[in-house]
């Protein structure tokens, strides 16, 4: 059996379904979970073709309720475990989802969003970020990275395995379907080549010894009997939660500092937004970029103090205002106008981007 | 030519343009260029045009699709017409002579127009399952984005199996780039 599935680094030219197994690999990730459904279909395909010769292992299930629990299942069981789906099927997996939030288990579920609603496109669209970031009977208590280059999805996969397990909170990468599909170059690598060490797993069942004498005992709970003992539940996640916000949210900024106009984009957007902001710069305009890495937890502090100083906020997107409502609400209180341009399940052009600014300036 | 290109290869499933996108962007990312391509997919390439969508730049390469091409090429009557909506003023718009019924469908707002005669070549010159590379060939020599020694080894890369058991095809493969080279620079 091979030993290291990435030795050293390595410049690679592939899909981004490609790039995901390959990640989860690097990862250490001991086990997928899941059911097919487009466009994350090849994340399942290389998995199973990899796997095995690393000694890993997959279960494909009937439906995404089951892929999801069953993710939930190999995690306590101590497993690096993940999942990935798309769509209707991320519908079906917001139970289990909700079930990781409430009992801090540290799922990885890979999203590529593909239109909406319901069966809609299998292509493309940034639609799932109400559903992957507050899907689910509970508070949004989840981890979302939004990817934008092939690059980033090697490096977050590979760290969505560390935050979940470090902060016990569900983690999520969220790409779409033209970043499964498409190929671009990337550099893959061990990551203990770079120094990153992967953060420990351990079982949440089954742990040995006599409970009471040789440990404390394990009590996983996920019903409760009264509003005031769930309360305290819940306000302990939520009171974690605050805590660890400010470390585990991630932005980027690009000209931002004396923007006159702010665009706020995340994911492939991003890079339709860098280049017309480059672009536009060169033409003297003071425009400038936002881009949260984290959708949950938001960089709420930095966004405002950017948004406070430009005369008007444009956020872009491929949703009908997904993610302009998370904007709006950490910018709260500020009187910096929101202008938006919403094109769900469409993609979004670097030209696109120049004429709207334009309109503003 | 351009250092960067954005090209959309548009044809019926079957004549290759997945695979000749496939091709120049390796080309272009083994000379260590930005290289990106992304194919329609899906239900929107069912019973339609196969488009693939092909940009190589010295910079970071932006959205992955795009709304006006540098180079069109549309490879039958239906890519012809769904390519329209690429093409902006300076796009030079290639479609193959054979091509019949598209006259009014041409795009009016083209730098170029150009028919090529890459069907008839690879059909009377060389053979016709080498179609795709003559287009290949189009490509480069539209926008010079791949050296054609390093076209050669891509094709040799994806196609080298096939050469070990048969050489011949090698040089009809390598012969089919040059063609297709040769046929746009006569028109541009």
């Amino acid at each position: 059996m091979a030993d290291k599935p990435i030795e050293g680094e390595k410049r690679v030219f592939m899909t981004g379904n490609e790039v995901v197994a390959w990640a989860a690999l690097a990862a250490g990730a001991e086990i997928m979970y899941g059911y097919p459904i487009t466009p994350q279909n090849e994340i399942m395909h290389y998995w199973t073709r990899l796997a095995p010769k690393y000694g890993r292992k997959f279960l494909q299930t009937e439906d995404e309720i089951s892929a999801g629990f069953t993710t939930i299942g190999g995690v306590l069981a101590g497993r690096r475990a993940f999942t990935a789906t798309s769509g209707p099927g991320n519908t079906l997996m917001q139970e289990p989802m909700s079930m990781a939030e409430m009992m801090r288990i540290p799922v990885v579920q890979v999203v590529t969003q593909r239109g909406g609603p319901s069966t809609a496109t299998v292509i493309y669209s940034q639609q799932e970020v109400t559903m992957t970031c507050f899907g689910g009977n509970g508070e949004g208590a989840r981890i979302v990275y939004s990817t934008s280059t092939h690059q980033e999805l090697f490096d977050y996969t590979i760290k969505a395995f560390n935050t979940a397990w470090k902060y016990r909170f569900p983690t999520h990468i969220l790409g779409d379907g033209y970043q499964s599909k498409m190929r671009e170059s990337l550099t893959m690598y061990d990551p203990a080549s770079r120094g990153i060490e992967m953060v420990p797993t351990e079982p949440y069942v089954a742990k040995g010894g006599v409970p009471g004498i040789d440990r404390d005992p394990n009590h996983l709970r996920n019903t409760y009997n009264t509003e005031d003992e769930l309360y305290d539940v819940v306000m302990g996640i939520m009171s974690d939660w605050e805590k660890y916000a400010p470390e585990i949210a991630e932005y980027q900024e690009f000209d931002a500092e004396d923007a006159e106009v702010l665009i706020v984009a995340h994911g492939v957007v991003t890079r339709a937004v860098q280049a017309a902001v480059k672009e536009l710069r060169a033409q003297g305009k003071k425009v400038g970029h936002f881009r949260p890495v984290t959708l949950r937890p938001l960089a709420e502090e930095q966004l405002r103090k950017r948004a406070e100083n430009a005369k008007v906020v444009l956020v872009v997107e491929s949703a009908y205002g997904q993610l302009c409502k998370i904007i709006a609400n950490s910018l709260y209180g500020l009187t910096t106008p929101i202008k938006k341009v919403l094109k769900p399940g469409v993609g979004v052009t670097a030209e696109e981007v120049v004429e709207e600014v334009s309109k503003l300036l | 030519m351009a250092k960067g290109a954005k090209i959309a290869l548009a044809g019926e499933g079957g004549q290759g343009v997945q695979s000749v996108a496939m091709i120049i962007t390796e080309a272009a990312y083994e000379d260590g260029r930005e290289a990106l391509y992304i194919p329609n997919f899906g239900v929107e390439q069912r019973g339609g045009v196969s488009v693939a969508y092909v940009q190589i730049s010295d910079e970071p390469i932006g959205s992955p699709k795009f709304k006006t091409a540098d180079i069109v090429i549309a490879l039958s009557d239906r890519a012809v017409r769904r390519t329209q909506r690429y093409v902006g003023d300076k796009t030079i718009f290639v479609y193959d002579a054979d091509i019949e019924g598209v006259e009014d469908d041409l795009p009016k707002n083209a730098a170029k127009v150009l028919a090529i005669p890459a069907i008839k070549v690879a059909k009377d010159e060389l053979h016709p399952r080498v179609f795709n590379i003559v287009i290949m060939g189009a490509v480069i020599g539209a926008t010079g984005v791949v050296d054609v020694d390093r076209a050669k080894q891509a094709i040799e890369k994806k196609l080298g199996y096939k050469f070990e058991k048969d050489p011949k095809l090698r040089e009809l493969n390598f012969k089919a780039l040059e063609r297709g080279m040769e046929l746009v620079k006569e028109e541009l």
